[in-house]
């Protein structure tokens, strides 16, 4: 029997190869299903315009019970945005990835929701402890315990 | 786990993005590996020496434990008590003379109230006097259900293998699979797997269904405010690993129509009797009326307590 993950992508992808993806984002690789790579472009008015950057997916055998390791792509001339919950080595610091990750978000509302974040950017920054962060980063997110803080709306 | 106890969850608009403040001090697992607790936990130690509900967790949330285990008398529960807690021995053995005599323990992952719940449900039917009614009144009860989620925006994508592991199980009660079989007990702690998934994804388009019971009762747990409906479910529901509390469990057990009594073991009062919270839709279905689901709470994490009706099945 195939592997719930790749269950759940095959469908995922048949949807997006029948329905397409929202504006603004686009399918690059989806060859397999450990790593899908999308580009992600804010549209109308933004701190963003004409700014284009590529957001990476990684699945285990658990997803969609296990959330992705989603982070933007900052090689081969790629660079995270600059906002307040992206280190500039692509990590991103949402509770929708963590603790409030649910098996009823798809790749792709991860990918909208990560759209309207960029969108609703008041000012654009790096979080106030990037470097020490970047430094020690693990080399896939989901083995950063971040800390979420329900003060702080965007 | 503890992350997810000192985190306030995010209240943003309907519309909005949820990301999360970055606070000064994201830690890495490589740099700040678990903290050792002075005293080391294990299966021995008394319980009611530790402080409640987190201790409970430390103990019970271990990725080795099973996700539901096997039967075990309630005895052993009781021992784990002797030393030092009279309230609780008192309260277990208030159980034992109500004729629950056995538990199955839960990993407590924050998934143990819908785990144990999904579990009891299909361990009801296996057990039921007339199997084959039960199991019929189940499937018309859950064969409706992917319309209702479909009718409060699930995608059928995100819900449909849930539900057909669950709906599988069910049907195998009383027809065999492709391997010529019937479920067993045994059976069905092997093929066991996730189906939590489903009862939380039940639990939030039951509160979506109906904002006019529901939405006086949707507050923040840890910051008491008034939450609006979708983002109750967003943040407390359809979230993996966030705890049921009574608004859950009410409209689970609505859903499903079936009864779910929970026994709080809080170690209180001195007369040693245990309190049943009743969960009673109107609505119940065939057989599931007569045969409640029974839990067993302590501070932090919920177990399923074996009634009186079912020993003889048992042993």
């Amino acid at each position: 029997m195939a592997s719930i993950s790749s269950r759940r992508l095959s469908k995922e992808l048949m949807e997006i190869k029948n329905d397409g993806c929202p504006v603004g984002i686009n399918l690059v690789n989806a060859d397999d299903f450990s790593t899908w790579l999308f580009t992600i472009e804010v549209m109308g008015d933004s701190l963003y315009q004409n700014e284009q950057f590529t957001l990476q997916f990684r699945f285990d055998q658990q997803y969609p019970i296990s959330s992705p390791a989603v982070q933007f792509v900052v090689t081969e001339g790629r660079q995270a945005p600059v906002h307040p919950h992206v280190y500039s080595n692509g990590h991103i610091c949402a509770s929708i990835l963590g603790n409030e990750w649910s098996p009823v978000l798809s790749v792709i509302a991860v990918c909208v929701t990560l759209q309207s974040m960029l969108a609703s950017c008041k000012e654009k920054h790096r979080p106030i402890d990037n470097d020490r962060y970047v430094k020690h980063a693990p080399e896939n997110p989901k083995k950063t315990r971040f800390h979420y803080d329900g003060e702080f709306t965007v | 786990m503890a992350e997810n106890t000192t985190s306030a969850p995010q209240i943003l608009p309907e519309t909005d993005a949820s990301p999360s403040n970055p606070s000064s001090d994201p830690s890495t697992e490589e740099q700040n590996p678990p903290v050792e607790h002075a005293t080391q936990i294990t299966e021995d130690t008394d319980i009611s020496t530790l402080s409640a509900a987190q201790n409970l967790l430390e103990l019970t949330s271990d990725v080795q434990r099973p996700l539901i285990a096997e039967i075990a008398p309630i005895d052993e529960l009781r021992a784990e008590y002797e030393n030092g807690s009279p309230s609780f021995v008192q309260q277990i053995n208030y159980l034992q003379s109500q004729g629950y005599s056995s538990i199955r323990r839960t990993r407590g992952d924050g998934d143990c109230f819908y785990r144990s719940v999904a579990f009891a449900y299909v361990e009801n039917l296996l057990h039921a006097s007339d199997p084959v009614f039960a199991v019929v009144a189940a499937l018309s009860t859950l064969e409706a259900t992917p319309k209702l989620l479909e009718s409060v925006g699930f995608e059928r994508m995100v819900f449909e293998d849930f539900y057909e592991v669950l709906i599988e199980l069910v049907k195998n009660v009383i027809a065999p699979d492709v391997s010529g079989s019937t479920l067993t007990d045994v059976a069905l702690l092997e093929r066991f797997q996730n189906p939590e998934v489903y009862l939380r994804m039940l639990t939030s388009a039951q509160i979506r269904l109906d904002p006019d019971n529901f939405a006086p009762f949707l507050f923040h747990p840890e910051l008491g405010e008034p939450m609006e409906i979708r983002e109750f479910c967003e943040h407390f529901v359809d979230a993996a690993g966030k705890e049921a509390d009574h608004v859950q469990m009410t409209a689970l057990s609505r859903i499903l129509r079936i009864n779910v009594d929970v026994a709080y073991l809080d170690g209180r009062g001195s007369s040693g009797q245990v309190d049943f919270v009743k969960f009673q839709p109107e609505e119940t279905s065939g057989a599931a009326a007569s045969s409640p689901i029974s839990l067993l709470y302590r501070p932090g994490h919920y177990d399923i307590l074996v009634g009186p009706r079912r020993q003889t099945a048992e042993f």
